[in-house]
């Protein structure tokens, strides 16, 4: 077996980023959305742990997104250039969003009391409109309709970003981090022994992660028709990814329900990390299909290999930090990996 | 608006809102490690007080930061397309080098922010120090993309296409050296003036305690550090400035021929035509000789002038030269107030002086040292001006294609000025909360009793 090629190291690379900002990121949003039901008896404990969750670990959790972007101008400058012209709407849109959520988040913990029923729904508003356009921009690339490609490409108005598969990719990303944080929020609660919170949460993410198999299911079947080469792609080389992705699914639920939140939180992040791996596989070669291959758009491949040596080294020294953070955070004195939380009340 | 100039403006807005935050967030680390460790060294809760506080309020301002960062990076991309397509070609790895050291400061900066009763003292204050650093390496990275902007290195572009590209050369461009270390610099002298004058107007109003007594120490403490320093560095600069981008320094000092005896304008307006070439120079205080003889210690050092450079290729030195003028007469005059201020605390065998002309001058060198720095940026950039990428891609040609930028220049600047009130309004009643209870089992990090203190008492601490 060959050895890949550098671009190819530099694109998995990106991919693993563009998982890692899904997961920590997108829970990050998903407890934004869950912000807007947040009502009754419990309503201040919500939001306090909702903060909690969030506090220490949102702005590395965003760095992430920051590092996709220059990971991907500078290694596919080409593929970058051509995105940020053709998708210059949906991105500007995602762009406030994230600002908005991240000042929101902010703004509201740090007091402003008077103010702050403002700033809760700038939060939970932005944090629905972020995931929708990064959603549907991907489905956009995905879905083969970028043909025009360099800077001078014109921003495409809606007829690429706002299709019948789009949409529901856009909804469908809206379902998943709605349903990441229901369950890390059950692991929050456990640790604080908040059972009623617990209850609350595991039954959202019950009702989201159903709707997350819906939508993934109604995407698929719209692959078919409306993103030919990724469909192809998928046959070709992804579908036991795409099976694993629907087992790993099953498997976060039957854990959420029996109470193993720690086992459901591990899969709902592989079930993350299984559904953007197929999507990535079934891309195979091309970076923006059905026209710009991943080697065509690299960058020299002196770059590459900088680019390469750096990563390495950041790695090194960014992966501890962390680790460190999210061991001092989120797992110190926290619930075991094999024990059970509460759990009951109706589902539905 | 026309296009090119609302996507300027958008970029300008958004540069100029995040260089103080970028600021702020380089500079405030650094005086939180130092006073934290000083109050670790004499068991000082005082001066721990005043990391905790001020710990509190760089978590606001590294939030915002954060995020408005994000807004110039997806910018570079979204307004200037072509731009990021051979900045992405050539330099691109260093952004993500940057993304790493900025990796770095936020993981460091969540574990400070949030630790203070999670971690024992030293281990506290040992993470202080990726901050610092990783605020300094992402400076470093940044700036030197931007140096590489102003001269670059690492391609040959023939025929419109870019070969032999060498990202290390294009790393150590001629101008990375000056620029980047003018540019940290800059962060600890506006970060010190800026806390100090904070501590100068508390004082003016009457609350002269021990507290912002030594919170007004650390400030000026770095700054006369960092200040001469700064000015020196400047000089190098102008030195550099002649030999390797003689239009930018032409513009700033408004020099219209080439010619020897240049003499030095100090203030006043350079009318200059760029199409025609001819200019007058008003109201300026020349000194004869100046130029020349800062640049090359001889009244007969040749200085180039913007009649060297194609009429196309002129940058207007009307507002450069503004801008430059208004930067330098803020360091000498910040560097000045720095220098009495240190002079009469040890004429005075280290007695704090507290008077109130001087308390104001304090107050005043806080904005000054920021305006500076927003000035030195606009020297830097509307000197490279008409170029983008300097001889190898206009401003005009590196533009989106995108439409309606108007809109997203109005909806951005908003977005700033609601940003910028709100903050301004928290940081303040921040500032204005009540000192807590200053005993070093209240306010020392990681011990139990902390663990215990009341609601009150946090709120006022800052966990």
């Amino acid at each position: 077996m060959a050895l890949p090629s550098l671009p190819y190291i530099v694109i998995t690379v990106l991919w693993f980023a563009l998982i890692a900002y899904a997961v920590f990121g997108g829970a990050d949003f998903g407890a934004g959305i869950w912000e807007i039901l947040v009502s009754g008896p419990t309503a201040k404990e919500q939001h306090a742990l909702i903060d909690d969750a969030l506090g220490p670990v949102w702005e590395v959790n965003h760095v992430w997104l920051v590092f996709l972007v220059v990971g991907l101008f500078s290694g596919f400058p080409g593929a970058f250039a051509t995105l940020v012209a053709v998708l210059f709407f949906p991105l500007t849109l995602a762009l406030i969003g994230t600002v908005l959520r991240g000042s929101a988040f902010i703004f509201r913990t740090h007091g402003l009391r008077k103010s702050a029923t403002i700033w809760n729904r700038i939060f939970s508003f932005s944090s629905v409109i972020t995931p929708f356009f990064l959603g549907a921009g991907a489905a956009a690339v995905a879905s083969g309709g970028i043909q025009d490609l360099g800077p001078k490409t014109q921003a495409n108005l809606g007829s690429l970003w706002l299709t019948p598969f789009c949409l529901t990719i856009g909804v469908l990303s809206l379902a998943l981090c709605a349903t990441m944080a229901a369950i890390f929020l059950t692991v929050e609660a456990t640790n604080q022994k908040k059972a009623d919170l617990v209850i609350i949460f595991r039954r959202r993410g019950l009702i989201a992660g159903a709707v997350t198999a819906v939508l993934g299911a109604v995407g698929l079947a719209e692959a078919a028709f409306q993103a030919p080469t990724l469909w192809q792609g998928m046959l070709a080389h992804a579908v036991p990814l795409v099976i694993a992705t629907m087992v790993i699914g099953v498997g976060a639920a039957v854990a959420l329900y029996f109470g193993y939140y720690r086992i459901a939180r591990a899969l709902i992040i592989a079930e993350t990390a299984f559904m953007l791996g197929s999507w990535g596989v079934s891309q195979i070669p091309y970076i923006i299909p059905p026209k710009l291959t991943v080697d065509a758009a690299a960058s020299s491949p002196s770059t590459q290999l900088l680019l390469i040596i750096g990563i390495a080294i950041g790695m090194i020294i960014i992966l501890p930090s962390i680790l460190l953070l999210f061991y001092i955070f989120k797992y110190k004195g926290g619930m075991g990996l094999l024990s059970k939380g509460a759990t009951g009340g109706t589902i539905l | 608006m026309p296009h090119l100039l609302a996507a300027r403006a958008q970029m300008g807005t958004s540069l100029a809102f995040h260089i103080i935050f970028s600021v702020l967030g380089v500079g405030l680390p650094l005086l939180l490690c130092i006073a934290e460790g000083i109050a670790l060294k004499r068991k000082d809760p005082v001066w721990m007080t005043l990391a905790r506080r001020w710990s509190k309020a760089a978590a606001i301002i590294f939030a915002i930061g954060a995020v408005s960062g994000t807004i110039v990076e997806f910018e570079l991309g979204l307004l200037w397309p072509t731009y990021i397509n051979y900045t992405g070609q050539i330099i691109g790895p260093l952004f993500a080098f940057e993304g790493f050291a900025f990796f770095l400061e936020a993981i460091f900066f969540a574990i400070y922010l949030y630790g203070w009763n999670r971690l024992k003292p030293f281990y506290h204050w040992l993470c202080s120090f990726p901050i610092v650093l990783g605020g300094a390496a992402s400076t470093w990275f940044i700036v030197t993309t931007n140096a590489w902007m102003n001269t670059p290195t690492g391609f040959i572009f023939t025929n419109g296409k870019l070969t032999g590209i060498d990202t290390v050369s294009a790393i150590f461009n001629p101008s990375t050296p000056y620029e980047t270390v003018h540019m940290l610099l800059a962060c600890y002298v506006a970060c010190g003036f800026g806390v100090a004058a904070l501590y100068a107007f508390s004082m003016l109003r009457g609350k002269r305690d021990t507290y912002r007594r030594y919170g007004l120490l650390l400030g000026l403490g770095m700054a006369v550090i960092a200040t001469p320093l700064q000015i020196a560095s400047g000089d190098f600069n102008a030195r550099y400035l002649a030999s390797k981008q003689p239009a930018k320094l032409a513009a700033m000092e408004g020099v219209f021929t080439t010619g020897t005896n240049v003499p030095l304008h100090i203030g006043g307006f350079p009318i200059y035509d760029t199409q025609t070439g001819k200019g007058t120079f008003y109201y300026a205080i020349a000194i004869p000789d100046g130029l020349s003889l800062m640049v090359g210690y001889d009244p007969n050092t040749q200085i180039k002038g913007l009649n060297e450079f194609a009429p196309q290729d002129r940058p207007n030195p009307l507002p450069i030269h503004l801008a430059f003028d208004g930067m330098v007469g803020s360091g000498f005059f910040i560097l000045g107030i720095a220098g009495l201020f240190w002079l009469l605390y040890f004429l005075r065998k280290r007695h704090f002086p507290e008077h109130r002309l001087l308390l104001l001058g304090i107050l005043l060198a806080g904005p000054l040292s920021f305006l500076s720095v927003e000035l030195g940026w606009m020297v830097t950039e509307e000197g490279r001006q008409p170029w983008v990428i300097y001889g190898l891609l206009r401003t005009s040609q590196a533009v989106t294609t995108a439409p309606f930028l108007n809109y997203s220049f109005l909806t951005f600047s908003a977005i700033y000025i609601v940003l910028a009130v709100t903050m301004i309004m928290l940081l303040l009643r921040q500032g204005r909360k009540p000192l807590p209870e200053m005993k070093w089992e209240a306010v020392s990090s990681g011990n139990d009793e902390s663990a215990d203190v009341s609601a009150e008492q946090e709120e006022q601490v800052g966990v």
